[in-house]
């Protein structure tokens, strides 16, 4: 397997709460990876340690976002992630919530672009070509989405489903190779996660892997290729859909014991 | 409505522009005015950390200090020009910034804030007891007024004349003061309008999803820092050179206060806010100095006026008079040029 991610033996510790113990698992390039788990099994922890919040208390997390050798990224700063290709959304959506739409996605580009407060000042040719090329980019990133319209609409109009749509076109506008997607369904209606499964899989159409967290089982188990199963911190079970579905720790986890034989 | 706010804006600017050539001006009227913009600069300055950072600074009066005593020392002992003090002063100002925010700003909230307090009542009372640096409580007086000596254009151009101009009076001050606001001002709607704008304003509205954009909460900050504190020694050195003496007491907490309560007032990172917050609470300081002692009241319950002010501002408009930020985003060619394809893509 070509995996652009491998978590390898990853702890992390809050005082005495192990959130996660030496939990390792890979992440295919070019696919749709799953991690699942009933609340509080420590999910966006391991986020959060691949997206650089959280350093993790223990083990290496190895990020091949190009070509050459896999390096292990683990705790590096957030800022440092995204720009060597790791993107992500929130769980509870955290958009710049007075600044319009636009100005979301446009903030997105930082990382790929340079101008300073000289530049900015004098407006010197570069900078002006960048600023042109920073709504390019932004505008074709929410024309992706589907949001182009509202470009200049502020941030906190838009409805729960389109904030979402919103936060993957930020994290897409910063290029990753890898974009780490926190329950992208949750609190959508029928009608918008139907969609959601057409971006999801457009987004994979532009070379970029997907990693996501999910409740919504059903979603889960149609569009993962893989599926990495977390309970209290710890890896119970990785495997296809199939695999998972039927092991018996992963319906004990969720529905308690004796549900397996049930 | 537009046209007339904009026609409006003009007309005052052209009142604002001829009011010192008019036969009925008035001194004590030009210096309010040239304290106003004094303020407006300071209210821009500080603007960038509580409106464009969301970090509340306290201090602010401390750069203040910085600049007008870099500016006043480097009048007396070394009698250097004004314009080559202007970029000394901010320089400095802005080096003391990053000074002292480069070990505090990764503090937050409340913590940063009381460490910027104690950083302004250090300025002042190493201003009191350094008596060898700054003459201490006496203050600094007798710093020449500014000057303007082009006498090497005259050189350049084969007349032998001495082109000099001196600074007397308050009109060529109040000229000074409305090109130093303008300056300000453009390069505060650039900035806003940029790259380095949105980095500030995403810290403001969600720090970690700022840095998972990729922006450097840190290193954003310090600058955010080093460009306030600069404009904070600008209007200092400009003060300097104005009111020709300086002391330290002309640096204490409550003016760090008061810009802090114009920024609030215009509105925290509106930039026209910070204007129309300094012309008010200026203006009304002046009023209440004159009016309150004919009610036979000391002239310092003004301090109450002021407080009452920011208990009704917080009660009727928490978010100040002017609620929009990156104001200057929606103005620029780039946007209006968005703004006509997306509704051309509307209407098809």
């Amino acid at each position: 397997m070509d995996a652009i991610l491998t978590v390898d033996g990853v702890s992390k510790r809050f005082g005495g709460l192990m959130a996660l113990s030496d939990v390792s698992f890979a992440v295919e390039r070019g696919a749709i990876t799953g991690l699942i788990g009933p609340n509080g099994a420590g999910k966006t922890t391991m986020f959060n340690c691949v997206a650089g919040i959280y350093t993790p208390t223990d083990g290496r997390i190895l990020f091949a976002g190009g070509e050459g050798e896999p390096q292990n990224v683990a705790g590096r700063k957030p800022e440092r992630m995204t720009a060597l290709g790791v993107a992500r959304t929130f769980q509870n959506i955290r958009l710049f919530s007075a600044l319009t739409v636009l100005d979301n996605v446009r903030i997105a580009r930082h990382c790929r672009t340079s101008a300073n407060f000289f530049g900015s000042v004098l407006r010197t040719r570069s900078q002006r070509a960048e600023e042109r090329a920073i709504i390019d980019a932004a505008m074709e990133n929410l024309d992706f989405v589907g949001l182009g319209e509202t470009a200049l609409s502020p941030a906190a109009s838009l409805s729960y489903g389109d904030q979402r749509r919103l936060e993957i076109a930020r994290a897409l506008a910063t290029d990753p190779k890898l974009i780490l997607l926190d329950e992208p369904a949750a609190g959508m209606n029928p009608r918008e996660t139907e969609a959601l499964v057409d971006l999801i899989h457009a987004i994979l159409g532009r070379g970029v892997t997907v990693v996501l967290i999910e409740h919504d089982m059903k979603l889960v188990m149609r569009i993962c290729k893989r599926l990495v199963v977390l309970d209290h911190g710890v890896k119970i079970a990785d495997g296809s859909p199939q695999e998972v579905r039927a092991n018996p720790d992963v319906i004990e986890a969720y529905l308690g014991k004796g549900a397996a034989h049930a | 409505m537009r046209g007339a706010a904009q026609s409006l804006k003009y007309l005052l600017l052209a009142a604002a522009l001829a009011y010192p050539l008019m036969p009925f001006r008035d001194v004590y009227v030009l210096h309010v005015l040239v304290l106003i913009m004094v303020y407006m600069v300071l209210a821009m300055g500080l603007n960038i950390l509580p409106g464009f950072c969301g970090l509340l600074d306290l201090g602010f009066v401390g750069f203040y200090g910085i600049g007008a005593y870099t500016a006043g020392l480097l009048t007396i002992h070394y009698n250097m020009s004004f314009w080559l003090i202007v970029p000394l002063a901010v320089l400095n100002g802005a080096l003391f910034g990053v000074l002292l925010g480069a070990p505090t700003l990764r503090l937050v909230g409340d913590y940063f804030a009381i460490v910027t307090f104690g950083f302004s009542e250090l300025v002042v009372l190493f201003l009191t007891n350094e008596i060898w640096l700054t003459r201490g409580p006496l203050g600094i007086p007798g710093i020449a007024p500014i000057s303007l000596d082009v006498t090497w254009l005259a050189t350049l151009l084969g007349v032998d004349e001495r082109w000099r101009y001196a600074f007397r009076g308050e009109v060529p001050y109040y000229y000074l003061a409305m090109v130093m606001v303008a300056l300000v001002f453009l390069v505060m709607t650039r900035v806003e309008d940029s790259r380095l704008g949105r980095a500030w304003l995403a810290i403001r509205e969600d720090p970690m999803a700022a840095a998972s954009c990729g922006v450097n909460l840190f290193a954003y900050k310090v600058i955010a820092f080093a460009v306030s504190t600069g404009i904070g020694a600008l209007a200092g050195a400009f003060l300097a050179r104005w009111t020709l003496f300086i002391s330290p007491d002309m640096f204490k907490f409550w003016e760090s206060f008061l810009v802090l309560c114009m920024v609030v007032l215009g509105g925290l990172g509106n930039i026209r806010g910070a204007l129309v917050g300094s012309a008010i609470l200026i203006a009304l300081g002046e009023v209440l100095r004159v009016a309150l002692p004919k009610l036979g009241l000391p002239a310092e319950t003004r301090f109450l006026a002021y407080g009452l002010i920011m208990v009704v501002i917080m009660r009727f408009r928490p978010h100040g008079l002017f609620t929009q930020v990156a104001e200057s985003t929606m103005q620029s060619s780039l946007i209006k040029d968005l703004r006509a394809r997306i509704a051309a893509r509307r209407t098809a």
